[in-house]
């Protein structure tokens, strides 16, 4: 891809008399570019492709006598192509003037003013007056499109970005066009509102103010706005992103332009729409001791010279074995590199950045990239797929299957895709799935089941073919977090280590008065465990538990220490994503007074504890190296990662799954009530023949009971590809009781309550 | 008098949607000879020779349409395009109602000769008799073995598939009718890759008129040297004419290609009493006006082309000295403008811009500048659109606009005028 094309696959033409050679079939909007001239378009975009629709990118070519488009006439051997000039001039404008004919014109109140190609063009190529002489006609200005957008179906030029964005590369084909000629207008097909998780970008597409975020309308003008680029470390995949402020306040995060390797241009709504929790008054920006039960406000010195404190004496009763320390999904590099230096060097073993249900996110030698994805023939997914945990890998699963890609899901229990896919129950049958000439596949696991992950490597390996791996789990940083040597078996680099206790050694020795103090960074394990109870007893059992983060979490709350931390916009560093690439993140604004980020407050814990910290150009050296190092000697599936074995979990009821949601959990997304609308409505899937042997109809609302508690109140589905005896629970937010039953264990449903009107299933 | 009959054989006197009549009169003979006999490049052959053009509007030569379709195994497709929406065409939709067997056997013959499987025919939605008139001869040709598997015993199988569409001109147009038959929104698709490439199904595809199919049963009947040996040069063989307006016998009149203008005028029984000429539009609501000046004009692809019109669907209407030109332009634009998929910014903004300001003619409310602006926006549009829908738009007009300037300037406000 990257090797120079053969001159034979080379055109020469000259644009505007400026002579070029490009690859064949390239297309003269493109082409254009490199000769640095502009040709305008609406309809097109260089994601989507040519659609031919708005007619503004009309150039001449010499030879041919009327006006072509240029975002769909490929280039060809001694073209001579004009993009400017007396017929093109009038053509364009032409287009320009129509396109004004009922456009409203309130630049003065449109978001877009700024940053409009309607604007922009106008003033560029359009004819600065007009023969229109009759009403322009009104149309609705504020259609409620669904729970992210607002529509102004006045503004809209009909370039069906947005319609094509929603099939081509979404594949849900929500957005249409509805009517005809001029009456035409954007809606949904159903009249359902629009909602998937990528919805934001249609009103970055959108090249006027038609479609508008519910976040940012009437909000700010470009110009007002600062802007950071950075990268979203809201999941593993790590967009490219660029960040909008005005006066400090964040109002906005776009796409970046260009990104192919990571984001494809694309964002999707959890990582573009959750930044309402950075200014939130919920935030804690105060170090926070408990004293007696309830929480006291105190300094960051004697929070420090207390934690050290809880540090020394542990160590000095019972030795490093009596501390531990969680963190590092949520954390930059650099911050979990200084974490596990810090611990290590004071002899603490027991470090890990595991305390959710996924075990391992470093895929091993055969990691692949995000490119490489989309060019798979054949897509092998085990455990949850990653639509809700990578959204944004998730486009390049769809694309490949657009380009003929097989998907195949192994025991998948979350709905079925938009897109073709077979469900397997096991990696065998994914196995015997793969067509034969299929010479590149893909495996993406959700770094949960390391023995089915390990089988599925093993089964899907064959001569001759390409097998690439892939990891969407749960936390934006977790390869990081790997490689830095938030592990309780390996350092920086991922060399060996010597072995101390994981998340769940540390738990089992808590229970049984081992562990003096933990510290957990950015993590809620209470909340997002496998066994929520069981974590909560021993939390409870850590005579000094601290905790850093942003909002008083489920595990925040059991902590004798709660320090208030930066939030990923207000700290720079660096990060590893799913795929493997050293991510830059960069902050755009300072956290607010009292906050720390949490490599400030690993400085003040070592300089408490009295120990000597490398310069900064050392730890900078030493996560480059640590994040470039090659994963040499990592297993897909390896054994070391996997968790201890299950608690026998076995008993009558369904065997109880909670799913991921892009908007579901606790954390940031409990903090910002736009975000509530996005969030789902807490559900269970039951398998049809479960449904029926229970009586349940899709719209009903039922209990699920299991030792533990109850989840209450949870609209039914029925769910074709769920496989019987199972039940998968979606919508886990703060406050749930889902988390105090165990994921695997049994449930029954109690207090089926028929909805009146059943809901298609 | 010039009148044939060919393809309306029969229509009238006997009752053709009878399978039994029609194969008494040598029915389903050609569709079984080239089953048994000719390979499908023979009849490929014989179409190219025949000098057969398309009878829907764009006057493509039958033969070299077929033969873009790329060799190689993929499925292939022959869609019959009975939309019949041009203002003005009315032949269509009489072959299917009178002659649906001739229809049938016509496709048959087409998708034997592009080697085909499959046939869709696209029924414009209103045409409810004809859809049931059709359905029911399908079945009998089908109940008589010549459609279905293993033909004659040949082994060959076809399949035909109606579809009904839901009443849009512009589904019409092959693409947007391609669309339309997959279930999608009836839209034109950009081009290339052209039908023939990637049509339906993304497969390769020939679309075809129905009266373009229907001619290939006579002309495997006579043979092709008899078609191209009637007509002009380039315009070979009968056509159906659709002859609508002032005249005292509106209807299909099927003649030579190459009768005069005059001679169609009086064939459908010449103008009323007292009554003198306009204009005719001689190629459907899409073409542009021609003249007294053209009445000796040979009716055909390329004189109509070089009067400034085209011969389009060979829907011919006559205009007298009764006609107010500016509501016909109106009434013609606003089909247009309503009509338009309102995908390319020319065709729906010019369109309906048009439309507003005509409308404020009909009602006596025009501006002197509204002339001119309708010169320069109709003009400019035509070319810059994705389909021919939109550069539709400016023929009708502009000739009339030209013509009676004095029926337009009549509609402009007074005190507006002279300010
Ligand atoms: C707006 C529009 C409407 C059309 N409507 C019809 C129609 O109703 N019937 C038809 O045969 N062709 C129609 N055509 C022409 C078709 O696109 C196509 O050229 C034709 O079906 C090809 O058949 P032929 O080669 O046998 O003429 C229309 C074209 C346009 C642009
Ligand atoms: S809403 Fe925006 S993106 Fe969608 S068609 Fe209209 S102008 Fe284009
Ligand atoms: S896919 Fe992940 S990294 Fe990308 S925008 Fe969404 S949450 Fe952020
Ligand atoms: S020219 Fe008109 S009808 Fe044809 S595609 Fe464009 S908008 Fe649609
Ligand atoms: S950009 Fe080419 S037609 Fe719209």
């Amino acid at each position: 891809m990257s090797s120079a094309p053969a001159t034979s696959d080379l055109v020469s033409l000259t644009i505007d008399g400026v002579p070029l050679q490009v690859r064949k079939g390239t297309l003269l909007v493109e082409a254009t570019k490199m000769v640095k001239q502009e040709i305008p378009v609406y309809c097109y975009h260089t994601k989507l492709g040519p659609a031919g629709l708005c007619r503004v990118c009309l150039v001449e070519v010499e030879g041919t006598p009327k006006l072509q488009i240029g975002c769909n006439t490929p280039v060809a051997e001694g073209m001579v192509v004009r993009t400017r000039g007396e017929n093109v001039e009038k053509g364009r404008a032409m287009v320009l003037e129509l396109l004004l004919v009922n456009h409203p014109l309130d630049c003065p109140i449109c978001d877009k003013g700024g940053e409009c190609d309607l604007q922009d063009y106008a003033i560029a190529y359009g004819r600065g007056s007009s023969d229109l002489a009759d009403p322009k006609t009104s149309k609705p200005k504020a259609v409620d499109l669904g729970p992210t957008i607002v529509l102004d179906e006045e503004r809209c030029v009909v370039c069906q970005r947005c319609v094509r964005f929603d099939d081509l590369i979404v594949g849900e084909r929500q957005l249409v066009l509805k009517d005809r000629g001029h009456r035409n207008m954007i809606a949904t097909a159903t009249g359902d509102p629009y909602r998937h998780n990528f919805t934001g970008n249609v009103t970055e597409l959108c090249p006027v103010g038609a479609l508008t975020s519910k976040t940012y309308r009437f909000k700010s003008r470009p110009w007002d706005l600062r802007r950071t680029e950075t990268s979203c470390t809201q999941c593993s995949v790590g967009c490219r992103m660029n960040i909008d402020l005005r006066h400090g306040n964040v109002l906005r995060t776009m796409s970046v332009e260009g990104d192919d390797a990571v984001s494809d241009w694309w964002l999707c709504d959890r990582g573009r729409y959750n930044i309402g929790y950075i200014d939130s008054p919920e935030r804690i920006k105060q170090p926070l001791l408990r004293r007696d039960g309830t929480f006291v406000q105190i300094g960051w010195d004697d929070a420090f010279a207390l934690w050290a404190k809880a540090i020394r004496s542990a160590i000095d009763a019972g030795g490093p074995e009596r501390v531990a320390a969680i963190g590092g999904g949520r954390l930059t590099n650099e911050e979990a590199y200084l974490l596990a230096r810090t611990m290590r060097s004071l002899g603490v073993k027991n470090l890990d950045w595991r305390a959710g249900r996924q075990r391992q996110a470093t895929p091993g030698s055969s990691g692949g990239t995000l490119l490489d994805l989309e060019r798979a023939g054949a897509i092998v997914t085990i455990g949850e797929s990653p639509a809700e945990l990578a959204p944004v890998m998730d486009l390049r699963v769809r694309k490949a299957v657009r380009h003929g890609a097989r998907l195949i899901r192994v025991a998948a229990q979350e709905a079925p895709p938009s897109m073709p896919f077979q469900d397997v129950a096991d990696v065998a049958a994914a196995a015997a799935a793969i067509p034969a000439n299929v010479t590149r596949v893909a495996l993406i696991w959700d770094g949960v089941d390391n023995a089915l992950a390990h089988a599925a490597f093993a089964a899907l390996s064959r001569e001759g073919r390409t097998l690439l791996t892939y990891i969407a789990g749960e936390q934006g940083n977790a390869r990081g977090a790997e490689a830095m040597g938030m592990l309780p078996f390996a350092g920086p680099g991922y060399h060996v280590a010597d072995a101390g206790h994981d998340f769940d050694g540390i738990c089992d020795a808590a229970l049984s008065g081992k562990i003096e103090t933990l510290a957990i960074f950015g993590a809620n394990p209470v909340l997002n465990s496998a066994d929520g109870a069981h974590v909560r007893a021993a939390l409870q059992a850590i005579p000094f538990l601290v905790v850093t983060e942003l909002f008083m979490t489920e595990t925040a709350k059991l902590a004798s220490l709660v320090l208030p931390a930066a939030g990923a916009f207000e700290k720079s560093g660096s990060m590893v994503n799913l795929a493997g690439d050293v991510l830059p993140t960069s902050a755009a604004l300072a956290p607010p007074d009292g906050v720390l980020g949490d490599f400030e407050i690993v400085v003040g814990l070592a300089r408490a504890l009295e120990i000597e910290l490398p310069d900064s150009d050392e730890i900078e050296r030493a996560t480059i190296a640590a994040a470039a190092a090659l994963p040499v000697g990592i297993a897909f599936g390896d054994e070391r990662f996997a968790g201890a074995a299950k608690k026998d979990l076995s008993g009558e009821g369904l065997r109880l799954h909670v799913l991921h949601h892009a908007f579901a959990g606790g954390g940031t997304l409990a903090h910002d009530e736009r975000i509530a609308a996005l969030q789902p409505e807490p559900t269970a899937a039951f398998a049809a023949a479960d449904a029926d042997r229970l009586g349940i109809r899709a719209g009903d609302r039922i209990d699920l009971v299991g030792a533990g508690g109850t989840i209450g109140d949870l609209l039914a589905e029925r769910r074709d590809t769920l496989a019987p005896g199972n039940v998968a629970f979606v919508g886990l937010r703060s406050g749930s009781a889902a988390n105090e039953i165990a994921v695997g264990s049994r449930v029954r449903v109690e207090n089926i309550r028929h909805s009146d009107v059943p809901v298609e299933a | 008098m010039p009148v044939v009959k060919v393809l309306t054989d029969g229509i009238g006197e006997v009752d053709l949607t009878d399978i039994a009549i029609y194969r008494q009169r040598d029915g389903y003979r050609q569709w079984e000879r080239a089953v048994r006999e000719l390979q499908s490049s023979e009849v490929l052959d014989i179409a190219e020779r025949s000098g057969l053009r398309g009878r829907g509007g764009a006057g493509f030569p039958t033969g070299k349409k077929w033969s873009f379709l790329p060799a190689g195994d993929k499925p292939r497709y022959l869609v019959c395009n009975c939309d019949e929406a041009e203002p003005g065409t009315f032949k269509d939709h009489m072959l299917l109602e009178r002659a649906p067997h001739l229809v049938l056997e016509g496709i048959l013959l087409g998708t034997y000769g592009i080697g085909s499987h499959h046939a869709f025919i696209y029924i414009r939605g209103e045409f409810k008799r004809g859809y049931e008139i059709f359905s029911r001869a399908l079945e009998a040709a089908r109940a008589a073995g010549f459609v279905g598997k293993n033909l004659f015993g040949t082994g060959y199988d076809l399949e035909v598939t109606i579809h009904r569409g839901a009443g849009a001109y512009i589904c019409g147009e092959e693409t947007a009718l391609l669309n339309s038959l997959e279930g999608k929104r009836g839209e034109p698709r950009l081009k290339p890759p052209f039908p023939a490439i990637a049509g339906l199904y993304g497969m390769p595809t020939v679309v075809n008129n129905v009266e373009t199919l229907a001619y290939l049963v006579p002309i495997l009947r006579n043979g092709p040297e008899w078609f191209a040996a009637v007509g002009t040069e380039r315009s070979k063989g009968y056509k159906i004419i659709s002859i609508s307006g002032h005249v005292r016998k509106p209807g299909n009149y099927e003649v030579p290609l190459g009768t005069t203008v005059r001679e169609l005028i009086e064939i459908a029984g010449g103008l009323r009493e007292g009554r003198t000429l306009r204009a005719v539009q001689p190629g459907g609501g899409s073409s542009a006006c021609i003249f007294e000046e053209h009445l000796d004009l040979p009716y055909d692809y390329e004189n109509m082309a070089k009067a400034g019109s085209m011969l389009g669907s060979g829907a011919f209407v006559v205009f007298d000295d009764t006609t107010d030109f500016v509501k016909c332009a109106f009434n013609l634009v606003r089909f247009f403008a309503h009509e338009s998929c309102g995908q390319c910014t020319p065709c729906r903004e010019g369109g309906h811009w048009l439309e507003t300001v005509l409308h404020r003619f009909v009602e006596g409310r025009g501006l002197a500048s509204d002339l001119a602006m309708m010169r320069r926006v109709s003009s400019t549009i035509t070319g810059l659109n994705l389909c021919a829908l939109g550069d539709s738009i400016e023929p009708f007009l502009k000739s009339v606009l030209q013509r009676f300037p004095e029926q337009f300037e009549a509609r402009v406000l007074r005190e507006v005028a002279s300010a």
